[in-house]
């Protein structure tokens, strides 16, 4: 049968709808609570994508991400909190538009330029990952070593405050994964004796310790203060639409285009794309001077871009199986337990499955219109919901959720030390993106390292032998001259 | 809490050396040149580096306490606050087979209820709603095998 309608037959039935729209409330509600991100609604999806089948597993983290990524906007415009990071860039901006009255463009054209971004980062991914994984049929282990190395560097690297602290976060990522049975070599390592810990540290516990619990600490650690009520009103926000399309065109593609290749960067994801974006929409805009005043200008850009990365980010999941941002890294993890192993392969033997995923993406981003606007109805008594009652149930959710994910106290051990690391790591400004990302990648790195090494008796020049491995090779140095180059810049201005 | 430069970097480097002093006492592979220990020696110069590089900029800037206490922590109970949440959750791993999953979560959703604040009937009333919502939704939906302990199968 033709995998396009294939495709199309697993998605059409009403568990996967079902699914689909509570994944996307879930994550309305999740990305509208400024502390709680995206990746923590994905990370707390995950135990409960253990009972599902594979596509409406894959469906709901789909959805819910995008869903969070956008509700992000809504406490920002309305609150001046950011509800996610990715919403962090233009939180200034949006509340500076509340305040004059225009909460309702300003909305408005966040649930639309996030669902254009949406579409447009899918629409690449359906025509660059296929055409993708056909080059990455020809790749080996030295071509896989580059791909991960290129997504650590741009983890730890790009767009984090404090590079020496990013490479911490990286190495905390790459010590964490060293752990147990699963090396190249097959010797336990840093088990110190504990059956459990040899089959290394369950990535899924560790990471709803690092997103989630780490934020309950610092909420009950703040006492949980209630957020202030929102004063405005918000009025018709499907006002202004054909007018924002036509005036904000050059902005919205620009947003859409910089966020998919940010996206696409292994390592580097939506807050990223936002931020840049923002800085970019400025540089060019011929009006700079409106810029923080409550100037939508900028916040389209940013909203297209925050949204668009979201999508193209499983262009290396899908492909390489190398995480493009912290959710997909989440979502490989679910890949491999649904026995989608992502990779070139994925496209040979699985293609409605794939197109499935396509097709999940586009849903998702039509739904975010109807539920987006819904979630914007609600918001002022979503935004009431008491902090002191949220968190712990939250924690009792995340030790239910680490419990479940091999159903043992193991989990939730994990779960306890990573959720005090978490909280460790943020007191002193080290980000956990780079973390999570090197959890994934340490792996990947290790055994395409070992493997080449072995195959070619220790010799290094392997790295460079074929020509995709000696494009990549030179292209990761440049790459590491160029960085280096900036921070010396810098360093020379301060 | 906040670390210092001086206090992380040094923290960084004996951590740095111990992973890559334990790291040796892994066998190599037969024959290869590069084996189990090879990674974690790699991390562990990173972590060496990275505490040496903070070390340096920590004496440079001389006179910030070793550990300082962030503006929110700042405020009476909030560590004490964090303390009791991270032994709830003990709590939890070391009371949950033998006593239940529904009374532990309901107990220490009590706890966390009254320490932020909340009045006794909304504690009650939202610890033991989340507590039978929890149970139903993961033991009797998803079928995640939940100690059971000393409570008795509930009826769905």
């Amino acid at each position: 049968m033709n995998p396009i309608l294939a495709a199309f037959e697993l998605v059409a039935n009403w568990q996967v709808f079902l699914t689909l729209v509570s994944a996307a409330l879930f994550g309305l509600l999740v990305g509208a609570v400024p502390g709680l991100t995206a990746t923590m609604a994905t990370a707390l999806l995950v135990p409960l994508t253990f009972f599902m089948d594979p596509i409406p597993a894959v469906g709901a983290m789909v959805t819910c991400a995008a869903m969070a990524i956008f509700a992000g906007d809504i406490p920002s415009a309305l609150l001046r909190m950011p509800g996610t990071p990715a919403s962090a860039a233009y939180t200034d901006e949006a509340y500076a538009m509340t305040r004059k009255g225009q909460a309702e463009t300003v909305l408005g054209a966040c649930v639309l330029f996030s669902a254009i971004g949406g579409l447009f980062g899918t629409a690449v991914l359906i025509f660059a990952a296929p055409a993708l994984a056909e080059i990455a049929l020809k790749f080996s282990s030295p071509e896989y070593f580059w791909m991960a190395l290129l997504g650590l560097t741009c983890a730890a690297f790009i767009g984090a405050s404090s590079p020496l602290k990013g490479a911490v976060s990286l190495l905390i990522g790459l010590f964490v994964a060293t752990i147990g049975l699963n090396n190249p070599a097959g010797v336990p390592r840093f088990t110190f004796g504990s059956t459990e810990m040899l089959s290394g540290i369950d990535f899924i516990p560790a990471m709803i310790g690092l997103f989630a619990v780490s934020e309950v600490f610092r909420t009950i650690a703040a006492g949980a203060p209630p957020w202030d009520s929102v004063q405005s009103q918000v009025g018709n926000i499907f006002r202004n639409w054909g007018g924002m399309v036509v005036t904000y065109w050059r902005q919205q593609v620009r947003g859409n285009v910089l966020g998919t290749l940010i996206g696409i960067l292994p390592g580097a994801g939506a807050d990223v794309a936002a931020y840049v974006s923002y800085a970019v929409s400025r540089k060019l805009s011929r009006t700079p001077e409106k810029f923080g005043t409550g100037h939508l200008e900028g916040i389209v850009e940013s909203t297209s871009a925050n949204n668009s990365s979201l999508s193209s980010a499983w262009v290396p999941a899908l492909v390489f199986g190398i995480p493009g941002d912290t959710i997909t890294a989440i979502v490989i993890g679910v890949l491999y337990v649904k026995g989608l192993n992502p990779g070139p392969t994925l496209f040979l033997f699985n293609p409605q499955t794939i197109y499935a995923v396509f097709i999940m993406f586009i849903i998702a981003n039509l739904l975010m219109v109807p539920l987006g606007w819904m979630a914007i109805k609600l918001a002022k008594r979503l935004l009431q919901a008491p902090r002191a009652v949220l968190m712990p149930i939250i924690l009792a959710f995340c030790i239910v959720g680490a419990f479940a994910s091999n159903n043992t106290a193991y989990g939730i051990i994990v779960m306890l030390v990573f959720g005090v690391l978490g909280f460790f790591m943020e007191e002193n400004d080290i980000p956990i993106a780079p973390c999570i990302l090197g959890i994934v990648i340490g792996p990947i790195l290790e055994r395409n390292f070992v493997t080449t090494m072995i195959k070619t008796d220790g010799s290094i020049i392997a790295f460079f032998d074929r020509p995709i491995a000696a494009a990549l090779g030179i292209f990761l140095i440049l790459l590491w001259i160029l960085l280096l180059a900036g921070a010396w810049r810098r360093r020379a201005a301060t | 809490m906040r670390f210092s430069d001086t206090m992380l970097g040094v923290l960084l480097l004996v951590f740095g050396l111990a992973v890559g002093f334990y790291a040796q006492t892994f066998p190599a592979i037969p024959g290869q040149k590069f084996g189990a220990a090879v990674f974690p020696t790699t991390i562990a110069v990173g972590f060496a580096l990275c505490g040496l590089v903070m070390l340096i900029r920590g004496l440079r800037s001389a006179g910030a306490p070793l550990i300082m206490r962030t503006e929110w922590t700042r405020k009476p109970g909030a560590m004490i606050a964090v303390l009791i949440t991270i032994l709830c959750v003990v709590a939890y791993i070391l009371l949950s087979r033998p006593v239940g999953f529904i009374p532990v979560t309901t107990l220490i959703l009590i706890v966390l209820f009254r320490l932020l604040r909340l009045p006794w009937w909304q504690t009650i009333l939202y610890a033991v709603a989340a507590a039978l919502i929890i149970d139903f939704v993961f033991r009797s939906i998803l079928l995640v095998p939940l100690p059971l302990g000393i409570m008795p199968r509930l009826p769905w």
